[in-house]
């Protein structure tokens, strides 16, 4: 009997951490779950990145991408720091165990494919053969 | 020895399924049965019990599933701490690809130091062996813990140095604290 109260109190709480009814299930329609757990931290875009080890390894760890995103998040939009906590490869968070900062490192950019800013490949070296030129007559 | 003894059943040996009971009350419960659709009630009962289980699989891309530090992903290009790129187009991971897919061509830049000009890797011939960071003496070209960098189209994934460098700048963070973590073993 107490399993049942402890699942029904469960629910109570997941609502409740959600935001209410409304907010349950505006959470439910843009991430197609509900969950309760302890935030562990904010990275530089908004996204929010929780703990909960109630639930197995590959779900007790998950991030809520920033409000900015919509209904566009992208699995690319988490950076490397994060990546590397999210991924399960590190057991510290990147706010207690800091990875080291140079000057020369770029911002991390979510996978541009599909929009203007893709990548498109180009030559990075001067052409070999160099078409002549024939001279014009004067 | 099932089939053995299936060969060897008398003729009067009944070996499939027995023949219903047919007393009264066993015809009547089968037929309340058969009214009354209690197998699918029950079929729905357990769907409906696995509404409330916790589900096994991981919802991606809130919740990712763990990776090693050596995982072999997207190429990057490193750089030294001081912002030097490290590959000095010694060709090794040119020579050692088994898919052809890296293209090296090198010069000497200003200062006398032998540099690539054009560093090329085909994406879509890569096999993701990840032979070339193996093969690399300066650990320049590493294959990043990065997995989502799926493309529209075909040309998208024909890199070059500079895109190679980008990811290097993007990625360097993770790639540095995973080849720490690793370093033990390799």
């Amino acid at each position: 009997m107490a399993r049942y109260i402890e699942k029904v109190t469960r629910f109570y709480k997941i609502i409740k951490e959600n935001g209410g009814i409304m907010g349950s299930v505006r959470q439910l329609f843009w991430t197609d779950e509900l969950k309760t757990g302890t935030l562990v931290g904010v990275d530089e875009d908004g996204n929010k990145y929780y703990q909960n080890n109630m639930y197995f390894m590959g779900r007790s760890r998950w991030v809520q991408y920033s409000p900015k995103y919509g209904f566009d998040y992208d699995g690319s939009q988490v950076p490397p720091e994060w990546h590397r906590w999210l991924s399960y490869i590190s057991d510290e968070p990147p706010t207690v165990a800091k990875l080291p900062k140079r000057p020369w490192m770029a911002k991390h950019t979510e996978n541009p494919s599909g929009t203007p800013d893709e990548y498109v490949p180009y030559s990075t070296t001067r052409p070999k053969i160099e078409a002549w030129q024939p001279p014009v007559q004067k | 020895m099932a089939t053995v003894k299936l060969f060897c059943a008398k003729a009067s040996e009944q070996v499939g399924k027995p023949d219903p009971d047919m007393n009264w009350k066993p015809i009547a419960d089968r037929a309340a049965q058969t009214v009354f659709w209690t197998e699918l009630f029950k079929g729905l009962g357990i769907t409906l019990g696995h509404l409330f289980k916790e589900p096994a699989t991981i919802n991606y891309p809130f919740e990712k599933g763990p990776l090693s530090p050596r995982f072999r992903g997207e190429h990057a290009l490193r750089r030294y701490p001081s912002g030097e790129e490290r590959c000095i187009a010694c060709k090794l991971c040119e020579a050692i690809c088994p898919a052809q897919a890296i293209t090296i061509e090198a010069e000497s830049r200003a200062d006398g130091s032998r540099r690539t000009t054009r560093y090329d890797i085909d994406m879509t011939k890569c096999i993701y062996c990840g032979f070339c960071q193996e093969a690399c003496p300066v650990d320049a070209i590493v294959e990043g813990p990065n997995f989502e960098f799926s493309t529209e189209t075909r040309e998208e994934l024909l890199y070059n140095k500079e895109k190679l460098l980008s990811n290097g700048d993007k990625w360097e963070a993770e790639i540095a604290a995973n080849l720490q973590a690793d370093y033990l073993y390799r």
